[in-house]
């Protein structure tokens, strides 16, 4: 708004110099320009050069999510692993689960994805179909990537259009986690493996009877609690490339917890809301909102360390060969890294070494090599660890055979299945409406 | 401010135009003076083109394309329209989103801009210390987009957050603000209007360039306060006025991070804030349908161009520009 001085004012001093500014500028701007160039030749010329010779220097990326004693951990094992090849270095990147997809896909779309990713099955499909992760089915072959001590369903869970895309690191199973102090204060009961899930919600409206804390989290809007129900009613969540239920069967579902919330056995919605979150240090069987949480057994220790009170895990209710050994997450080798070969190296140090595995612990789930499992089972001593290994194993004798590996579409699949259960919780759609549009929105999640 | 004043009416011929800068510097060709030009342009040329206009024309090419972020660029595949098409006649959460920015926009920028002229009208005296007071009401707007502030914000409006505590010393039961579908956008907007220090600051500016003989001469003439105010106050702060709703409308249609935050990246609960931009993200990053998010983006942007566009077109009618005579 204001006019600037007149530039004729000094324009004669600037003339008189003029030719000497512009040369100057112009190698200025020569120089601006070129450097990043030659950096980023002599940055590209570095990754090139790496795999030609074993013992040449590596660095290798490698991102995963999780809290931090996952971080400590792996950490940990990668140190390990580095002693072991000295001329192998990790640049480690990790951040909690929240908006970790987000990061890996804006990674793999700018070519700098991380040689080695956590991945777990919500998106190995999306990422296996797209030919970002690296089919290891050749590596496994050579003999270089062994899983012959892995249970073979485990590993098959990793066979995507009948490429290896991922190394399942951990088998782990639907878990419900309640508070045992708040239930030993008051003398209620325990639930129970195998409780139906009218007699859990039964439970739970007594619980929040006598302790004034909401006795069960209300799981309408959790894919995976709606998946174990769904296959304890024949159904299932995919059927070949299909949904495996009918909207009738998810009016069914949200029935069953609108009666739930009737009874006062579950918190008012906005409570719900916040467990819905997949952060493990909202759920609300920590934050004390409510008695129980549906979560995966393996989350145990990290949902330990997020309170004081004690904590129990057991099946989800129904018959418990509804649930399976589940890959908790798998390693994957992105498609286009040029340190393949020591990519794979790590992990399959990670997943068969016995000092590697003692030190990753449970925190995965139960270590997928069977012999690595049992040397940590026998000598694990965090107890929250002990906990969920004895609950895994418990339930493993009964788990019935794994479902199929999700569909490319899931995460639309899951986050549609929050909102119209929302819509049923905060009571703006009754369950048939509810159920109706979500099966419309997730077929065409996954067409 | 000058952009709406009408075309030049007598454009200067080109040949004096070139034979004043000729007589102006001797022996310096125009082509020496336009290649000097844009050496001093290049480091913002170059950031210009790098940073913004190849990914925009990429991502206007990525819209008629089914780019789903992890496949190659040389990969994808034309789809011709099939993503307008569908953005229009076939996405529901689409058309909630573009009425949630709407409700949005509609209600925040009016409702900020009344508070930013309403607290520089009070600013703009001669108090000792209003110098603190206008530092004190800018501070919230520094915090911008910050996403700690978002936090601070969701936690204040919790169900058991402090601004349910305050209301309780009251005996009134507070609803969980930010967790119910009815309230979480209200709370979003309050947040907006909360941050009017920017246009609180431009419309102190506007009000000091206001000369005080016009509301002597009213002062004189009878006129009171409210008189003043309508036939004063506005008319002269009309270009001020039309300078923040332009831009403040642009910003609260661009609204992301309080949405993003609060609902953990969901636009929950319910879609109950799913901004625009929030629903833009979501659909490219977590479903990694990029091409579909760029046409989002496009068609996004020729919206606020015609908004603008409107803005522009209206101005003329109650903008008063008290330099040259108006339009």
């Amino acid at each position: 708004m204001h006019p600037a001085t007149p530039p004729t004012a000094n324009a004669p001093a600037a003339r008189s110099h003029r030719t000497l500014h512009r040369r100057g500028l112009l190698r200025i701007t020569a120089a601006m320009v070129a450097l990043p160039l030659v950096l980023g030749a002599t940055a590209c010329g570095g990754d090139d050069e790496a795999s030609t010779d074993p013992n040449a220097k590596v660095e290798l990326s490698i991102f995963w999510w999780g809290g931090e004693a996952r971080a400590k951990l792996t950490e940990e094992a990668l140190a390990l692993y580095t002693a072991k090849h000295p001329n192998v270095t990790f640049k480690k990147t990790w951040q909690a689960n929240q908006g970790y997809f987000d990061k890996l896909a804006t990674l793999t779309a700018g070519g700098d994805a991380p040689d080695i990713f956590q991945i777990d099955d919500n998106y190995l499909t999306e990422y296996a179909s797209r030919s970002t992760t690296l089919d290891l089915t050749k590596h496994k072959d050579d003999g270089k990537l062994d899983v012959s001590k892995f249970p073979e369903s485990l590993w098959q869970y990793g066979v995507v259009d009948g490429k290896l895309a991922g190394v399942a690191f951990g088998e782990n199973t639907q878990g419900l986690v309640y508070n045992k102090s708040l239930l030993q204060k008051h003398s209620l009961p325990e639930p129970t493996t195998g409780m139906t899930w009218e007699a859990f919600i039964a439970w739970a409206a007594n619980a929040s009877k006598v302790t004034k804390v909401p006795g069960t989290m209300d799981p309408s809007a959790d894919y995976k609690a709606l998946w174990v129900w769904l296959r304890q009613q024949g159904k299932d969540l995919y059927k070949g490339k299909e949904l495996g239920f009918t909207a009738d069967d998810l009016t069914k579902w949200f029935e069953l917890w609108k009666g739930a919330r009737d009874q006062g056995a579950t918190p008012t919605p906005d409570v719900i809301h916040e467990g819905n979150a997949t952060d493990i240090t909202k759920q609300l069987v920590v934050t004390g909102k409510a008695g129980t949480s549906f979560v995966w057994a393996n989350q145990m220790p990290e949902l330990k360390k997020n309170t004081k009170d004690e904590l129990g895990v057991i099946a989800y209710p129904g018959d418990p060969s509804a649930q399976w050994a589940r890959a908790s997450m798998y390693f994957s080798v992105f498609g286009k890294t040029k340190k393949a070969d020591v990519a794979v190296d790590v992990i399959n140090f990670l997943a068969n070494d016995p000092e590697a595995g003692k030190i990753l612990g449970t925190d995965r789930g139960l270590p997928s090599n069977l012999d690595v499992r049992k040397t940590v089972s026998d000598s694990v001593t965090d107890p929250a660890m002990k906990q969920s290994i004895q609950v895994e194993n418990e339930l493993g004798a009964k788990f019935g055979p794994s479902p199929q590996v999700p569909l490319k579409g899931h995460s639309k699949v899951r986050s549609e299945l929050i909102k119209f259960a929302e819509e049923v919780q905060y009571g703006r759609q009754t369950p048939a409406q509810a159920a109706a549009a979500y099966y419309e929105a997730a077929k065409a999640a996954i067409a | 401010m000058a952009l709406t004043t009408a075309p030049n009416p007598t454009p200067p011929a080109r040949e004096t135009v070139r034979a004043s800068a000729k007589s102006r510097r001797p022996g310096r060709t125009r082509h020496g003076e336009g290649l000097a030009g844009y050496v001093f342009l290049s480091p913002w040329l170059l950031g210009l083109m790098a940073v913004t206009a190849i990914p925009m024309l990429l991502s206007l090419y990525l819209s008629f394309t089914n780019y789903d972020i992890l496949t190659d660029l040389s990969d994808v595949e034309w789809v011709g329209l099939a993503n307008y098409e569908r953005m229009f006649t076939a996405d529901p959460s689409y058309w909630h989103a573009v009425q949630v920015t709407l409700s949005f926009g509609l209600i925040a920028v009016p409702l900020k801009l009344a508070a930013a002229l309403g607290v520089a009208l009070l600013l703009n005296r001669a108090w000792r210390g209003v110098g603190l007071f206008r530092g004190l009401f800018y501070l919230p707007s520094l915090l911008g987009g910050s996403v700690a502030l978002a936090i601070v914000w969701v936690s204040m409006f919790n169900r058991d957050g402090a601004f349910n505590s305050f209301l309780s010393l009251f005996g009134i039961q507070g609803k969980p603000w930010v967790n119910d579908p009815e309230w979480s956008l209200e709370t979003l907007m309050v947040l907006a209007i909360w941050q009017f220090g920017a246009p609180m600051v431009i419309f102190l500016a506007g009000l000091k360039q206001v000369p005080t003989e016009l509301y002597e001469a009213a002062a004189v003439d009878g006129a009171g306060k409210l008189r003043q105010f309508v036939n004063i106050t506005l008319p002269m702060l009309s270009p001020v006025i039309f300078f923040n709703l332009v831009l403040e409308t642009i910003n609260g249609f661009q609204g992301f991070t309080s949405a993003f935050v609060l609902s953990n990246g969901t636009g929950g609960p319910v879609d109950s804030t799913l901004m625009y931009t929030l629903n833009l993200y979501i659909t490219g990053f977590t479903e990694l349908e990029m091409g579909y998010a760029s046409a989002m983006a496009w068609v996004f942007l020729v919206a606020i161009a015609l908004i603008t566009v409107v803005f522009f077109s209206t101005g003329r009618f109650w903008v008063h520009y008290s330099d040259g005579d108006g339009n």
